[in-house]
């Protein structure tokens, strides 16, 4: 279901080109158990190349475990998952993959971390340094190159995830609603930056939420599930991320997005809430 | 078929016993110092029948549970009396830091010259070495109440004392229970050890006594009771605390 | 748990030194006036004169040297194998459907109870007393051990996975690392059980050793040679705790708990 909301915004890329093709995909938690739930049931969609692509829910939608299988750590039971790089079945550099509890490894340094990668791709020492100090001065961590995780911000923290993950140089990048540990003003400073450093690459950004302005603002377009089972409901048109007006999240267009986007997700819920009750 | 999953969870228990046995039988090991396992399994009979486990289980187990009540009542009283007296903790706690680093079995020698070679000593070794884990978990447990619990509770009335049953001994169970199996650990290897040592009677005693005379399956056939115990009391133990706590979120 | 305020602080340091110097004192006036049998409570005078006396002709020394050396070494033993199992059980379901109920079985057994099965086998020697302390801490560890890497957060294995880690190379690179607080925290519980347990064993092996000088104390009726023994192994237990908790702050130094303050 393509509803186009906001006549500003342009598809970026030619519509049809396939960047990550989901095909069909159910998913089946503790099959045969008391507890049985399906999370996903018959769930396609066609991420195109280069795209923001935002998918947003409330909790326990499904959109995370999409992201999952998307990323290879959970195989896919039924249907199928494509990028350019062929099926998924398993965890791959080219897919990237920022957690919202950072996930980096405490025990090394952040240079140490943004390395893990480099080293696993085998590359050569002077040449993962150089990468690695690129890295670190793209997300604005000169200076904290030696210090431990337990010694940043959250803020910090993650966006040390964040050059861990760029360093390998995916194609794909995942994210599990990675700012949702940060307060709201650090939260806004990453969303910018995000946008910014996304913007110079061609990546294809899969991005989990259940905030609608987040969404808003950094996708091209969003997806809004429902849960029980997980399907998505709607795919929406934002776009506002390429605009070059740092007013942007004033302007009425982008507002009645947001509103527009916030009515879907409700009655989502509540159609959600109406189904647990029976 | 879940009737069927407890014994095929302990399979390689299974598989071990049988390895066992067939180590012996098969003459890969000798009978000397292995004896097989099914002739452990008829000692283990004869002595069950002709009296002398249940004889000498009845002394190890009276012992270890007097001494294990003492040590329960006064670690915890103890313990709940740091928690509510603020001078009595700064009283006791340098004490039980000297007391602490004591490995409990170096008390073996000081209960034999007090107590001698008879029950005495035993309880008293066991009250002496399991105080401290039940104390020292009730301090914890019990201090370890949130505050705004605590003053939830005084404001609607509560008196000092009441807050200590109804809010700090409920809160703390769960670490009280935890440090109620450490303390019953800590109860069998005293027993063990100064049974095996310092006494003329009790299972420690027993397998002692086959041990120095030679009778080997009749020594393992009493290590195995022992060993076996432990684990049921244990399990036993796991039990008490899932009622006890099954009013809390599973972890 | 002190309030904040430099008065209360300096009175909990002046109990720390002032109980255990009023229990000096204490132990004097009975001692002296007799108040309890002499044989049983001897004056503190004769117990620090016999400590004197063991130190001075080496004996203490030497049985410390015995007991220290045995400790650590089944500790270290336990810790070689245990540690690289545990990991390797919790990672590998094979392994883990072995080995689960084993532990599960194997853990709340008092282990001392073997002891005269290991001197059946291995003799009352070192390496006896070495083989039955190990065995006894091994189980603590190998259950902490594989608890704590099973439990590894995902997002961790995830990451790394995503990063282009093999299976094996994750052991060591992050499951290890990310377990090593838990894995410690068994280790100094295990500690405690070796040395128990080797004090234990040389008590009934005999040889020389805290537990064997002690046992023999006990049995000659030597009174302060027995509280001395006690004070001794009192020291190497302190000793050895303090050690580790020192290790756990060298290997954590990256970890949020040494940011907290004490």
């Amino acid at each position: 279901m393509n509803v186009s909301v906001n006549p500003v915004a342009k598809a970026a890329v030619a519509p049809g080109a396939t960047g990550i093709a989901i095909d069909k995909v159910s998913h089946v938690f503790n099959r045969g158990a008391a507890n049985e739930f399906v999370a996903l049931d018959q769930v396609s969609l066609d991420i195109r190349p280069g795209e923001f692509h935002c998918l947003l829910g409330p909790s326990g939608c499904g959109k995370s475990t999409l992201l999952y299988l998307i990323g290879g750590f959970i195989q896919v039971q039924s249907g199928s998952i494509s990028t350019s790089r062929g099926k998924v079945s398993a965890p791959g550099p080219d897919r990237g993959v920022v957690f919202q509890n950072f996930a980096l490894f405490p025990w090394l340094t952040v240079r140490d971390n943004i390395l893990y990668g480099l080293k696993k791709r085998r590359i050569a020492r002077a040449e993962r340094e150089d990468i690695a100090r690129k890295f670190i001065d793209l997300v604005h961590l000169r200076g904290f190159e030696n210090a431990y995780p337990s010694q940043l911000s959250g803020g910090m923290q993650q966006r040390a995830a964040i050059a861990r993950t760029l360093a390998i140089d995916p194609d794909i990048l995942l994210m599990d609603e990675p700012f949702g540990a940060l307060d709201a003003q650090t939260r806004r400073l990453m969303q910018e930056e995000l946008l910014g450093i996304w913007k110079t690459s061609s990546k294809i950004v899969v991005f989990v939420t259940h905030d609608v302005q987040e969404a808003v603002f950094l996708a091209d377009r969003v997806s809004v599930m429902s849960a029980r089972p997980g399907r998505i409901a709607h795919v929406i048109d934002a776009g506002f991320n390429r605009s070059s007006d740092p007013d942007i999240v004033r302007s009425p267009a982008f507002v009645e997005c947001g509103e527009n986007l916030w009515q879907l997700v409700k009655t989502q819920a509540n159609l959600q809430s109406s189904r647990s009750a029976t | 078929m879940t009737w069927l999953r407890a014994p095929l969870r302990y399979l390689p228990v299974l598989i071990l016993a049988l390895v066992w046995e067939l180590v012996v039988r098969l003459g890969l090991v000798s009978d000397q110092i292995l004896p097989a396992l099914s002739d452990v399994a008829a000692a283990w009979w004869r002595l069950m029948v002709e009296g002398d486990i249940p004889l000498h289980a009845k002394a190890s187990f009276g012992r270890a549970a007097y001494g294990l009540a003492i040590a329960a009542v006064i670690g915890g009283v103890g313990g709940l009396a740091m928690v509510q007296s603020r001078t009595v903790y700064r009283l006791l706690n340098p004490i039980l830091q000297m007391l602490y680093p004591i490995p409990k079995s170096a008390l073996i020698p000081l209960v034999l010259i007090f107590f001698g070679i008879g029950s005495a000593s035993k309880v008293f070794l066991i009250a002496l070495g399991c105080t401290l884990p039940i104390l020292l978990s009730t301090l914890n447990g019990a201090r370890g109440v949130d505050r705004s619990v605590l003053w939830s509770a005084e404001s609607l009335g509560a008196s000092r004392l009441a807050t200590l049953w109804e809010i700090r001994v409920p809160a703390a169970m769960p670490e009280i229970l935890a440090g109620l199996r450490t303390a019953t650990a800590f109860c069998f290897i005293l027993l063990v050890s100064s049974e095996l040592l310092i006494s003329r009677d009790g299972l420690g005693y027993l397998i002692a006594n086959f041990g120095e005379a030679g009778i080997y399956p009749e020594m393992f056939a009493v290590i195995l009771t022992v060993a076996a115990t432990g684990f049921c009391v244990d399990r036993l133990l796991l039990a008490l605390s899932r009622f006890v706590l099954r009013w809390q979120a599973p972890s | 748990m002190s309030r904040p305020g430099h008065a209360t602080l300096s009175a909990d340091r002046l109990l720390d030194i002032a109980v255990p110097a009023a229990l000096l004192v204490v132990w004097f006036i009975v001692g002296h006036w007799k108040l309890v049998d002499p044989f049983l409570v001897p004056p503190p005078a004769d117990v620090f004169k016999k400590l004197w006396q063991i130190i001075a002709d080496g004996q203490l020394p030497a049985a410390i040297g015995g007991t220290l050396y045995r400790a650590v070494a089944a500790f270290l033993l336990a810790v070689a194998i245990c540690v690289p199992l545990g990991l390797a059980v919790a990672r590998i379901a094979a392994l883990r459907w072995f080995f689960d109920p084993l532990i599960s079985v194997g853990f709340p057994m008092p282990k001392v109870a073997f002891i005269p099965i290991f001197i059946l086998w291995l003799g009352v020697f070192d390496t006896s007393k070495i083989v039955v302390a190990a065995f006894a801490c091994s189980f603590t560890i190998l259950a902490t051990t594989v608890g704590a890497a099973s439990n590894v957060e995902r997002a961790f294995v995830w990451s790394a996975l995503s990063l282009g880690a093999t299976k094996s190379a994750m052991l060591w690179e992050v499951i290890l690392p990310a377990a090593l607080p838990r894995i410690l925290t068994g280790l100094q519980i295990a500690l405690p059980i070796a040395l128990i347990t080797t004090i234990a064993a040389e008590m009934i092996m005999g040889g020389a050793g805290l537990g064997g000088t002690m046992m023999r104390a006990g049995r000659f009726a030597d009174t302060p040679g027995v509280y001395a023994g006690i004070v001794a192994s009192g020291a190497v237990g302190f000793f050895l705790v303090k050690c580790l908790e020192g290790a756990r702050r060298h290997l954590l130094s990256w970890h949020q708990e040494q940011r907290e303050t004490q």
